[in-house]
């Protein structure tokens, strides 16, 4: 009962498997297909970017990050929290 | 999502973090011996060449066996970025001092790297880092070694030192 509350609650980044070696990333009104290498390239990526001293970089200059993201296919703009969120995201995962 | 990525990976992500920042530590170790073996080839010091040059080969190997084992378990191996190397040294005395240094920071990145596998019962790249953590005390030993040679050969000029260090 709980879960199906969550079900109908769209979050605006979502990682999710589509099949075993496929994964889907929704970014607000984007959805990025990622395989797995990709997927480990972009959770490498957020971890740099969100490390203190380059998270202080950021917000001392652009205070946004653009990211190539599945082998280049896509780019993404990312504001701090929604770096943060993707983070969180990936992190959870990768549990 | 769980069983999903473990079926993709042998190794934890956490373990191939750390894994991946030792690649970064034996590759820039790498870098610093070649500056090493290179202040000594201008000066002919010929046994100390010698050691840094091989040094140099076998911290690349290090790396590289960790490079391919990441990849091997379903990871992604990173080619590191290698900064800050000095190549201006004071004397050979120095130059082993900080080569001995290196191989203890080394050490305790090895030690790191095993410590986070065990508590993440990551126990492949546990006997993977089993080999390190023997060749490290090998690593340290031989440049201990030639220290004590600088101990017993006080103020002799570079040259009639570096023709009594330890050859292999």
């Amino acid at each position: 009962m709980f879960m199906d509350v969550f079900c109908d609650i769209e979050f605006n980044i979502q990682l999710k498997k589509e099949t075993f070696c496929n994964y889907s990333l929704k970014i607000d009104d984007k959805e990025i297909s990622l395989s797995f290498p990709q997927l480990l390239q972009l959770r490498n990526k957020i971890n740099e970017y969100t490390l203190s001293e380059n998270l202080e970089h950021i917000i001392a200059n652009e205070n946004f990050v653009l990211l190539f993201v599945a082998d280049k296919k896509h780019l993404l703009f990312l504001e701090i929290p929604k770096l943060l969120d993707l983070k969180d995201e990936i992190a959870v995962c990768f549990l | 999502m769980k069983t999903a990525i473990r079926r993709q990976m042998t190794i934890h992500p956490e373990v191939m973090d750390v894994l991946n920042e030792q690649i970064a530590l034996e590759m820039h170790a790498s870098a610093s011996y070649l500056a090493m073996a290179s202040w000594c080839d201008q000066r002919e010091l010929l046994n100390s060449k010698a050691f840094f040059y091989k040094q140099s080969e076998e911290e690349r190997g290090h790396a590289m066996k960790i490079f391919d084992f990441i990849n091997e378990a379903g990871g992604a191996a990173i080619s590191p970025e290698v900064h800050n190397i000095t190549n201006e040294f004071e004397g050979l005395r120095e130059i082993y001092e900080k080569s001995l240094d290196q191989e203890i920071h080394v050490t305790q990145s090895i030690y790191k790297c095993f410590k986070k596998a065990r508590s993440v019962d990551d126990f492949a790249s546990e006997v993977f880092l089993q080999w390190f953590v023997s060749e490290q005390v090998e690593e340290e030993d031989s440049v201990r070694s030639i220290l004590d040679v600088f101990d017993l050969m006080g103020d002799m000029p570079l040259k009639m030192i570096d023709e009594r260090l330890p050859t292999e």
